[in-house]
């Protein structure tokens, strides 16, 4: 059973199609992210999973069943901006909107101040939220998001505006869910995190879905044409005719191999040339990386655009 | 589907508590509680004192007449009067009356005197004769009640003089009348009006404020992009209604106090206002008050959340505004003219217009008794134009509060009406 489940879905709004066609399914214990530039349609189609807004066709199933707001209990949502009462109290916010998914007063209290603990923010308690610091907002609409022990968890760019400690401690909390078979949604811009966190990702632009799948189905489609060398010494093994692109980042240098039959050979030809000026402590081959891919698929995206676009107007 | 029913109460309810006991909670509600009524009470005060200190100073006044006898009459009955306390002097006109106007009018001039009656004879025997009052100023034509009073006395008691009754009989006839004065129909009719009037204010004051309270929260909501965790798990009607019931619930607190209030202080033993001062609210003025506030208020919030979901900030707000003042303007211009004519055309119509209904009718009811189909007409006008409002309130509410950053033209808003 798909925890959720698009199919075809489709949302226009006034001047331009948000979303179109879209489909995708997220299993029971996935880390599934939803990815995509600015203004590509993430946050329309969770709007539409949570029943904001409604699909102009196509359907929305949550937890194996035709979405139903009866089913909205079940899930976490902490959307991309900050949404609390400013003037009210941390602890009596927290227990309004843990009563607003269907807890009773005391176990919101209750769990409040069991998650205020794990997310190191009791201090926190007896303030109001418009004395909190933008990271200390994030964590408390992150709990609220999490008080009633929702199956789905869907996250909208839960990370931004938080230093690496505090953005460790919500990744390691997330992981934590999953491992208890939560199935966890979360978009983000930040490639790095997709990519240590996620088993499943969907990269959307203009509101189409791009691609989709496991991560390593993802990058298993890429060629392994990518090096990265850590050296000391001449960087003269760059010019090599094997390479199609170099970046050198002082003793860090990120390669392209240029399109070839035999990208082992290659990279070992560049290797051997390598080490004959420099001294190596890393030479690793791999896949793009998902921010290398994502770049990729989406400026092939807005150039088929634009090609359309220009036949249009002719 | 049968779980979302129940829970229709259970959020609309907890949003309206949220909503009750922060507001109620906050410094603002306390300082506008204790602070509207002072200043309203302190203006009253003020007034009450600055026009009573006119009418209820001594009065000088010139009786000029031919007749002396019914001069010394006047001058004694009006010298009955403690409040105020009325001093005569009786003239009679000299150069054919032109020079005695002359000095009077320096008198009134230089405040030696207060004014004067000027008696004209009549001109045939069964004829009255003709009176005419001149004041110094306009806190004295107060002063014309007592003396009308005072002359139809004299004349009646001649009058019944003349037809050959005794002098004795004449007295015992003449006896004041205490106990009918003071419970006379016309001074309860006027303090039925100063009580209309004060919750016409009531209501007009906190049906815009708590009105524009609901607007102002909803654009707060907006910008704060709480509602959007809101929606995640509730419905738009059910966030309209729990505010809407919320800070509706403060406002009638906070008149609940003021009423409550004012009842304590104009209780016995307490603090003395002065008779002309006294509060009593009827049970009937009391309970059509509770009604009308409740539907004017549901009708005029039902407003504000349309216009808060349509705009996304203060200043927005404010030019929309006068859709919510623009009756309620109406209303207080013609209140004056409804509450001395109640029944007549303007109040007639102006209580069947449905955003004028709780303030006028109400005022109606108030100061008279419009047959029964009258109010019931007007009530059932009223609650199928809330049933309306808060029809296309909740649709415009629903997609308005996910827009932001430009304000809808008429083909949006007619085109959200459409989306379910």
């Amino acid at each position: 059973m798909s925890i959720v489940e698009l199919h075809n879905v489709r949302k226009a709004y006034d001047t331009k199609i948000a979303v179109h066609g879209l489909s995708f399914k997220i299993e029971p214990g996935t880390m599934f992210g939803l990815l995509g530039p600015n203004g590509s349609g993430k946050t329309s189609s969770i709007r539409m999973m949570i029943g904001i807004t409604v699909p102009d066709s196509g359907t929305v199933s949550l937890f194996g069943q035709p979405f139903d707001r009866s089913q909205l209990i079940r899930v976490g949502y902490l959307p991309e901006e900050r949404g609390l009462y400013k003037k009210m109290n941390v602890l009596d916010q927290l227990v309004f909107l843990g009563q607003l998914h269907g807890l009773d007063a005391a176990t919101a209290k209750k769990r409040s101040l069991i998650w205020c603990e794990r997310m190191e923010i009791t201090e926190a308690i007896p303030k109001k939220t418009e004395e909190l610091s933008k990271g200390m907002q994030q964590k408390i609409q992150f709990i609220a998001s999490l008080l009633h022990e929702p199956d789905l968890i869907i996250m909208d760019e839960p990370f931004s505006g938080l230093d690496p400690v505090n953005a460790t401690l919500l990744q390691d909390t997330l992981v934590d869910l999953r491992k208890e078979g939560k199935a966890v949604l979360f978009s983000t811009h930040r490639m790095d995190q997709v990519e240590k966190l996620c088993d499943e990702i969907a990269l959307i632009a203009n509101g189409h879905l791009l691609l989709s799948g496991s991560m390593r189905e993802v990058k298993s489609t890429y060629p392994r044409n990518r090096v990265q060398v850590v050296f000391e010494g001449s960087d003269a093994f760059l010019k090599h005719p094997a390479i199609e692109e170099a970046k050198n980042y002082s003793g860090h240098a990120e390669i392209k191999l240029a399109p070839s039959s035999d990208l082992a050979a290659a990279s070992n030809a560049v290797l051997a040339e390598a080490l004959t000026g420099a001294r190596i402590s890393r030479f690793e081959v791999m896949e793009p990386t998902l921010e290398e891919i994502f770049i990729e698929r989406v400026t092939a995206q807005n150039a088929a655009n634009a090609n359309a676009n220009g036949v249009a107007h002719v | 589907m049968s779980s979302v029913q129940p829970s229709f109460f259970h959020n609309t309810w907890l949003i309206a508590k949220r909503e009750y006991v922060e507001r109620i909670r906050a410094k603002s509600f306390i300082v506008m509680t204790v602070l509207i009524p002072a200043l309203m009470g302190g203006l009253t005060f003020a007034m009450n004192y600055a026009t009573g200190k006119n009418a209820k100073s001594d009065v000088n006044l010139a009786i000029v007449t031919q007749d002396s006898r019914f001069g010394l009459d006047l001058q004694q009955e009006l010298a009955k009067h403690k409040h105020p306390k009325i001093t005569a002097n009786v003239l009679s006109p000299q150069g054919g009356g032109a020079d005695t106007r002359l000095t009077l009018e320096g008198e009134l001039k230089s405040k030696d005197l207060d004014g004067y009656l000027w008696v004209t004879p009549p001109v045939s025997e069964h004829a009255a004769p003709t009176f005419e009052w001149k004041t110094r100023a306009r806190g004295y034509i107060n002063t014309q009640n007592e003396l009308s009073e005072s002359i139809r006395t004299v004349l009646t008691r001649q009058g019944l003089a003349h037809t050959g009754m005794g002098a004795n009989d004449v007295e015992a006839l003449m006896q004041p009348i205490d106990l009918d004065a003071s419970v006379a129909s016309k001074d309860s009719a006027s303090s039925g009006e100063a009580v209309a009037f004060g919750l016409f204010f009531i209501m007009y004051f906190v049906i815009l404020f708590y009105g524009m309270n609901v607007a102002r929260s909803i654009i707060e909501e907006k910008t704060s992009r709480i509602f959007e965790v809101l929606l995640a798990t509730i419905r738009p009607e059910e966030m309209m209604a729990g505010k809407v019931l919320g800070v509706g619930s403060v406002g009638l607190t906070q008149v609940g106090i003021w009423l409550l209030g004012a009842i304590a202080l104009s209780a016995p033993g307490l603090i003395s206002l002065g008779d002309d001062f006294a509060f009593h609210i009827t049970a009937r003025q009391g309970i059509f008050f509770v009604v009308f506030f409740f539907l004017g208020y549901t009708l005029y919030s039902g407003m504000a959340a349309a216009l808060g979901a349509m705009t996304s900030s203060e200043q927005e707000l404010q030019q929309m505004n006068i859709f919510l003042m623009l009756p309620l303007i109406a209303c207080s211009g013609v209140v004056f003219t409804v509450v001395s004519d109640p029944s007549g055309t303007v109040a007639k119509v102006f209580s069947f217009i449905p955003f004028c209904t709780p303030l006028i009718m109400y005022v109606r009811i108030a100061v008279s008794q419009p047959p029964w189909y009258e109010i019931a007409i007007s009530i059932a006008g009223l609650v199928l134009t809330i049933a309306a409002i808060l029809w296309f309130a909740a649709r415009i509410y629903r997609v308005g509060i996910l827009m932001y950053g430009k304000k809808p033209n008429l083909p949006e808003l007619l085109r959200w009406l459409k989306y379910s």
